[in-house]
């Protein structure tokens, strides 16, 4: 090898080395800054069966005592596999699941579109009548909704807040559809029970009472806790939801859906 | 162990999810084990040519899966309709084989670029029930398709020989490094270096080294990261305030500029070091202060062949100035159809043809004003701001989605929203700067900075592409983003 090559070849085995060597170190700091792990180490020697397992048993334990202690879901239908295009609406906790659902979504075929409208309730999304505009753009044939976090501690929850339940289950119509709720950080003031009620058998995933690894606000779960949390649903539907839909658990921590809308808060 | 070797496999094996870019960790690996095989075999030519012919394959399996046949089969008829037009002596049998090559290689094109298009169009006006075809878009097809294209006319021409075997064409054609998102070879440019075999010297593989260098900077640091604000801005395209859609409008503009030229610098860099010069595709377009120097500068691999194999074989200026007028228009309007089937691209190219005509048009009297500093100023905003705006259409989802960006600019604009917004994308302002101003300083010093890292030692060097790579790795995302152009 003429000399040139030879040390650009050079130069590129040193920095291979290097990045493999430091990415199998958890975490390195320079001063304040931590490095970012490069992962190289991680991807050649990941077992991926161990590592699935370790995510869907960690999910499983949670979702299915949540679902008992719930008592809103009963129903074991047979997996839809088709190919599903899934709209996703929701608060701010869309953040953390959507890049998991939008894993499961490539995994499995289907096509994700997310809509994040940030501090929204259920209150909001009925007044606006968002939803229904989102089932004419995106027509789709599956509906994940996450709502109900901005909504904990209202008081005298009932009057408040059935007629706007009932409200998006109405612009849902005939689209099977699962409600996850939100996942309390503090017990509230009835808006589990609301939903659970007026979703029904197999449409709703109770999060209230799952462990969750939280961010610095203390409401969100972080984002490797959010994707358990979606790794929950996804084991609790086949099992438990009206119309399961096939959530293969996927081979990339993370995905970008289709479509992300972002909306920001009412002022 | 048996976990290494499984990744292993996984990892070269195709994955539509993941194509194998420049920028991405497997793609070096690779290279860094084909560059010594390839110094190795550079001096046996027929070796080396079946060997670099082999890796761009899978180079192509990796993006595209079992489509890097389709690449072999247009080669092989490129190859023989070729060799067959030389031993013809009579012109119309000659004209025949060209047709027949272009029919093969742009059909193929129409067919998986186009058809789902033409049949959604065909449907609108028959209010037909359309349901779209189950058509995958090869990588990189339009960019191998205008190669090959090049390539028979000027066989047919005369302006290049055949080349003897198929090895040769199919190198040219499939070369790795402009596969998949050019630049776009020309054969008259490229043949006679397969035949000088060129061994580049030290100085060219270090500036290749510093042009993939400066690529890694431009789409994997750069580009990446300002495009996730970017997305917001156009996936909610009243979501935000004027401001920040302004913001967003610039950031795209910027960002399809990294991007690309990014990906391009890469491509030249690598063609370098193995010793192929593939031109220049990117000459600082945004400081241009007309459309006409806008396209002398961007893209410029496709401008010079739509010009030379469009607009030229149109008629060019030599019909008059209406008709000159007309064939800027089709070419451009063939450009904007090039980067993909749908209308915001065919209004994207047309709004550039007219831009050229309007240009063209004035041009006299506009040689009749003083070359003043406020005239260029002017000159240069009103080109800017024109190239900026017509990229919202080539970006945004829909024709309405463009015009809400737009709307939102001019209706919903407040001087109230800049400083919330300098502390809170701090860091997506600090990348727009760099890019912006290491686009605006005299060419020249680039090269400088450049021609001292060439000079520089050993250490500095591996020094000065560990942090770049680090730095890649502190900014990524989850998933690499696909280059932009790969879609085209």
């Amino acid at each position: 090898m003429k000399k040139g090559l030879l040390g650009l070849w050079s130069i590129l085995v040193v920095a291979f080395a290097l990045f493999m060597i430091v990415s199998s170190f958890d975490s390195i700091s320079v001063g304040s800054v931590e490095l970012k792990n490069s992962g190289m180490a991680h991807r050649l020697t990941q077992s991926p069966k161990v590592d699935a397992s370790g995510f869907i048993e960690a999910g499983a334990v949670i979702a299915d005592s949540v679902t008992l202690h719930s008592g809103v879901s009963q129903a074991v239908n047979e997996v839809d596999t088709a190919a599903k295009t899934i709209l996703f609406i929701g608060d701010s906790m869309l953040e953390g699941l959507s890049p998991r659902l939008a894993a499961y979504a490539k995994e499995n075929g289907h096509i994700l579109y997310t809509v994040i409208w940030y501090s929204s309730t259920s209150k909001i999304w009925s007044d606006a009548s968002k939803l229904s505009t989102y089932i004419r753009q995106f027509q789709p044939d599956y509906i994940f909704i996450c709502l109900g976090a901005n909504e904990l501690f209202v008081k005298d929850i009932m009057a408040k807040r059935d007629i706007c339940v009932k409200n998006i289950i109405k612009e849902i119509g005939g689209i099977p559809y699962v409600w996850i709720g939100p996942p309390n950080w503090k017990d509230d003031t009835g808006i589990n029970r609301l939903i659970a009620d007026n979703a029904g058998p197999g449409h709703y995933f109770k999060s209230d009472g799952m462990k969750f690894e939280r961010a610095k606000d203390g409401a969100h779960p972080t984002h490797r806790s959010a994707a358990r949390w979606m790794d929950s649903v996804a084991r609790w539907m086949p099992l438990h939801a009206e119309h399961p839909i096939k959530l293969d658990f996927p081979s990339v921590a993370q995905a970008r859906p289709k479509k992300v809308i972002v909306l920001q808060p009412q002022k | 162990m048996e976990n290494i070797w499984y990744n292993i496999q996984s990892l070269l094996s195709y994955d539509p999810a993941a194509p194998m870019i420049f920028s991405s960790g497997l793609f070096w690996c690779l290279f860094m084990m084909f560059l010594p095989l390839y110094a190795l075999l550079k001096k046996r030519r027929l070796q080396m040519l079946l060997f670099v012919v082999a890796f761009s394959l899978y180079f192509y399996y990796k993006s595209s899966g079992w489509f890097f046949l389709l690449l072999v089969g247009t080669s092989l008829i490129d190859w023989g309709l070729s060799r067959i037009m030389v031993t013809l002596g009579r012109r119309w049998k000659r004209r025949l084989c060209l047709i027949a090559s272009i029919t093969v290689s742009l059909g193929v094109l129409c067919y998986f670029k186009y058809a789902n298009f033409f049949l959604w169009n065909w449907n609108s006006m028959v209010k037909g029930n359309f349901q779209p075809l189950d058509i995958i878009l090869p990588v990189g097809i339009s960019f191998y398709t205008f190669q090959s294209i090049s390539y028979i006319v000027d066989v047919y021409k005369g302006r290049v020989a055949p080349t003897r075997r198929w090895i040769d064409y199919m190198f040219f054609l499939s070369f790795f490094p402009a596969l998949v998102a050019g630049p776009i070879v020309r054969a008259d440019y490229f043949l006679p270096q397969i035949e000088r075999n060129h061994n580049a010297v030290t100085s060219e593989i270090y500036w290749g080294f510093w042009l993939i260098l400066i690529g890694i900077v431009k789409k994997a640091l750069i580009a990446d990261y300002i495009s996730q604000y970017n997305d917001l801005i156009f996936a909610s395209p009243t979501g935000y305030s004027g401001f920040e859609s302004l913001m967003g409008v610039v950031g795209y503009t910027m960002q399809i500029y990294c991007d690309f030229s990014g990906y391009s610098d890469m491509a030249i860099g690598i063609a370098l070091i193995m010793g192929f010069r593939l031109g220049k595709n990117f000459d600082f377009p945004y400081k241009s202060k007309n459309l006409t120097e806008f396209w002398r500068r961007w893209h410029i691999s496709l401008s010079s062949w739509l010009r030379d194999y469009v607009y030229i074989p149109l008629g060019g200026n030599r019909r008059g100035t209406v008709r000159t007028y007309v064939n800027n228009f089709l070419t451009m309007l063939i450009g904007g159809l090039w980067h993909g089937a749908a209308w915001k691209f065919v209004f994207w190219g047309a709004m550039h043809g007219v831009g050229l005509a309007v240009h063209k048009a004035t041009a006299p009297l506009l040689r009749r004003v003083p070359d003043i500093w406020p005239v260029k100023a002017t000159a240069w905003v009103v080109t800017i701001v024109y190239v900026s705006l017509l990229w919202v259409f080539f970006r945004a989802d829909s024709w309405a989605d463009s015009w809400l960006i737009i709307k939102n600019i001019f209706t919903n604009f407040s001087p109230a929203h800049i400083l919330p917004f300098i502390q809170v994308r701090w860091l997506w302002l600090v990348m727009m700067s760099i890019i912006i101003v290491s686009h605006s300083v005299p060419s020249r010093w680039i090269d400088a900075v450049g021609r001292r890292f060439v000079r520089s030692p050993w250490i500095v060097k591996l020094l000065v592409f560990v942090v770049v790579v680090q730095l890649v790795v502190q900014f990524m995302s989850q998933d690499v983003a696909p280059f932009i152009y790969f879609q085209f």
